[in-house]
């Protein structure tokens, strides 16, 4: 199974790579005016100028030779030069993953961190007080956007009790607000699911019979029935990564953290065809392969789905 | 000159600002005791991100100039009027050529002397890109040496303004060092008092003391940016303590740091103004008498301090108080019944209203707001104004082919040159490339083409007042309100906010203990 999917990972490619090249010219993006709009004052842009402009940046040739040279690059690496710096695209793209790479795994390990052990407590005394605790603070972690969370959690942590950065990137103490904006959505979800899940196997007749066997609480729970309802959590997991990854616009552009939801901002706003078109390659590439890492994961811990896998 | 207010800080912005107002019961300012600490560190919380790689020949050049990194030959006074930068002197050889005489012992960041052919190679690099920038484009500008300590620049046709454009941010001198190629490199090759060290991306630039400035020792060792879209979140991160200048704050956040806060908090008049413009080339605007209506219709006051709760001041004219030459008396009262007694003549009451679209655009959060005070203005005179809000990239194919009725737009009438002349010609001659408004008119454009051959700045200024009174008189199009321009700091001397975008850290700029 995980071989076919591996080969599913290039067409699935290819035909984003499609999408995302046709996608801008689909919705009618002036490219040639966007870009001189930074650098002359009347709205018509100089047919010459703009016809100079288009010539520089291969605008002027057919579609189809547009996407083959520029998918022929991608795939050697090269992303082309964006069109606002004309800098190359790959050193931005990198270094703006690199940032968001280290911001959404501190996000995710908090989310996991934080919702595993909540959800998992909240089952083993349904209906008490930390259940209800749980619950309702999961509710409101899933509801609040990140646009409103981000300024509480600043007026908390840096205004009232100045203990954090308000903004930037850099030490640690920057990436603490950002990391727990975005951890705080996954992080009520993996509670949710972690909870349901988990209550769902202490009731199932193998934990019963390991609890009539003597087995403690703990060892039941960590190893039998947390087990199986991380499964879910896991399988999770791949798709936070990379909705996180890219979706982290919002909490970059309040924190000023210079990741990829900042550069893709950045591009859409400023029309970088280039960039936004590198940036959505790459995420619709981790995404593939995150939901890739999170199978295999699912079926590292899950013996059913293991032993239903055909050899 | 910038781009406008990305659409995604307008719900950030609100539940921000409401926040910093709550939050403003809290923890206070710190005291200071007001003297300016050596060798201090200035972090900004900075308005406008660099878009283009901080390129020389685009608007992040104004970015530079703002933090004290770059200098053109000349600079430009609140008033309009040019002073000495790179360029001790000037005077005009001919109609088409200038001599600018080198100010003597200017360095580069990268300790090259200023030269007349780094001048040569600065200005013939941006006079010569794909898209020249708005203030250098169209000259046909030609630099070359003059002796030891000067160029002669020279134009295609006369320009009496070329002093003043040399005062635009795009026009600033670089070090030879940064052409050798690609891209200009901006890093460590300008004049300025500080000295670019790093810049990343569109989150920050850092910048050190240039010890070899010419106009003396800047008081501050280091400068750091950071661009922050979201107005709120600068109030925030200033509140925070975490920068010491935030620009631009939204209005709710200013009061806040209001007088006895601990804070700073300047407002000034900026060159920008909002008008109400109409379709002139079609009906039913292209009848004088309905645009006076829509004219008579508008409470300008109302919509300044009611609908924009004192964020911006009354129009009367297109040039206001941010200027010399703008009108700075009372906006004018609204007139209901002379609005509805014009609106009759021309053929329309309660038996024929009038239905027309007035369209705006969300990148500039107040403008929807005055949208809609303005529907209900119109709606009492009997015009029934159907809203469209859109994107203002979408529209203006639109707006320029004339197939739209009424349309509200920001707009700096100073944007590079501190000089009206090109907004006038381009917004309002019949030929004009931004005339939204499709205002045509001999007498106008004879008016602003004098300006071609009018070097004398108070001459120029006059000009500007008859041609702003000619528009008031056609109605072309209805000025709304003049925007306010604000910066908050905190325990920092000598800051002072620059309406026109180019001035911000200064060799007197300092930290206060």
């Amino acid at each position: 199974m995980i071989i076919r999917r591996l080969v599913s990972v290039p067409a699935v490619v290819l035909a984003a790579s499609v999408l995302i090249f046709l996608l801008p010219r689909l919705t009618g993006v002036d490219t040639v005016r966007a870009v001189l709009r930074s650098r002359v004052a009347e709205a018509e842009p100089d047919p010459v100028v703009a016809a100079r402009v288009a010539a520089e940046l291969g605008l002027d040739r057919p579609l189809p030779e547009q996407f083959l040279r520029w998918f022929g690059h991608v795939l050697t690496g090269d992303l082309g030069l964006s069109y606002a710096t004309r800098t190359p695209v790959a050193p931005q793209l990198a270094s703006a993953l690199g940032v968001s790479a280290v911001l959404t795994t501190l996000a995710l390990v908090l989310a996991a961190a934080i919702g595993i052990p909540a959800g998992v407590h909240a089952a083993r005394r349904r209906g008490g007080l930390v259940d209800r605790v749980v619950t309702v603070a999961s509710v409101l972690g899933v509801a609040v956007p990140e646009f409103i969370l981000a300024p509480v959690l600043v007026l908390l942590l840096a205004v009232a009790v100045p203990l954090l950065p308000a903004l930037g990137w850099g030490s640690p103490a920057q990436a603490v607000l950002p990391a727990l904006t975005l951890a705080t959505f996954p992080a009520a979800l993996a509670a949710q699911l972690t909870r349901a899940e988990t209550a769902d196997v202490l009731s199932r007749p193998h934990v019963v019979l390991a609890r009539a066997k003597g087995l403690t609480d703990g060892v039941v729970l960590w190893r039998h029935a947390a087990r199986l309802a991380l499964t879910s959590v896991t399988s999770l997991s791949g798709l936070f990564f990379a909705g996180l990854l890219s979706g982290a616009v919002v909490v970059e552009v309040v924190f000023a953290v210079p990741g990829l939801g900042r550069l893709l901002y950045d591009a859409v706003i400023g029309q970088d065809l280039p960039v936004v078109q590198a940036g959505l390659l790459a995420v619709v590439l981790i995404a593939v392969l995150a939901a890739l890492a999170a199978e295999v994961l699912q079926l590292a811990l899950d013996p059913v789905a293991r032993a239903s896998v055909p050899r | 000159m910038h781009a406008p207010l990305r659409p995604l800080c307008t719900p950030l912005a609100t539940v921000l600002a409401v926040l910093v107002l709550v939050a403003a019961c809290g923890r206070g300012a710190g005291a200071a005791s007001g003297t300016p600490v050596p060798d201090g560190e200035l972090r900004i919380a900075a308005q406008f991100s660099p878009r283009s790689g901080y390129a020389i020949d685009t608007d992040d050049a104004f970015i530079l100039t703002q933090l004290g990194a770059t200098e053109a030959l000349t600079s430009a006074a609140a008033d309009g009027r040019v002073q000495p930068a790179l360029a001790e002197s000037w005077t005009q050889v001919d109609p088409l050529t200038w001599r600018f005489v080198l100010r003597s012992g200017v360095t580069f960041h990268d300790g090259t002397p200023l030269t007349p052919a780094a001048v040569v190679t600065a200005l013939g690099h941006v006079a010569g890109v794909a898209a020249p920038p708005r203030a250098l484009r169209g000259l046909g500008l030609t630099v070359v040496e003059d002796g030891a300590n000067a160029v002669r620049i020279t134009t295609a046709r006369p320009d009496p303004i070329l002093p003043q454009r040399m005062s635009s941010p795009n026009a600033a001198i670089l070090a030879s060092s940064a052409y050798t190629g690609g891209a200009p490199s901006v890093i460590g090759t300008g004049t300025g008092p500080m000295r670019l060290t790093a810049v990343e991306g569109t989150q920050r630039a850092v910048l050190e003391r240039f010890d070899g400035y010419w106009g003396g020792r800047p008081a501050l060792a280091r400068v750091t940016a950071t661009f922050v879209d979201d107005p709120a979140a600068r109030a925030l991160a200033l509140r925070a303590g975490d920068v010491d200048i935030a620009q631009g704050l939204p209005e709710s956040s200013l009061l806040e740091f209001s007088a006895g806060s601990g804070f700073d908090e300047q407002t000034i008049a900026a060159p920008r103004t909002v008008s109400l413009l109409m379709n002139q080339a079609a009906a039913p605007f292209s009848d004088v008498r309905i645009r006076q209506a829509v004219a008579r219709a508008v409470d300008r006051t109302a919509l300044a301090e009611q609908a924009l709760a004192g964020s911006a001041t009354p129009a009367s004219e297109l040039f206001g108080p941010a200027v010399a030459w703008g009108d700075r008396g009372p906006a004018p009262a609204p007139d209901v019944e002379g609005a509805k007694a014009l609106l009759a003549q021309a053929g329309h009451g309660p038996d024929n209203p009038l239905h027309v679209r007035l369209w705006t655009y969300q990148n500039r959060p107040e403008l929807p707001t005055l949208a809609t005070a303005v529907q209900a203005m119109l709606r009492d005179v009997g015009i029934d104004a159907e809203i469209q809000i859109g994107d203002y990239g979408a529209q203006e194919p639109d707006l320029l082919a004339g197939r739209y009725d009424m349309f509200i737009l920001s707009r700096s009438y100073l944007t590079d040159v501190p000089d009206a002349g090109a907004t006038l010609r381009s917004d309002y001659t019949c030929d004009g490339s931004y005339n939204i408004a499709h205002h045509c008119s001999q007498a106008f454009d004879s008016l602003v083409a004098g300006l071609d051959t009018t070097t004398d700045v108070a001459a120029r200024q006059e000009v500007f007042r008859a041609a702003a009174r000619i528009l008031v008189d056609g109605a072309v199009g209805v000025p709304l309100v003049h925007s306010l321009e604000n910066g908050v700091s905190r325990n920092v001397t000598g800051y002072t906010v620059d309406p026109m975008a180019k001035r911000l850290v200064t060799p007197q700029l300092a930290i206060t203990g």
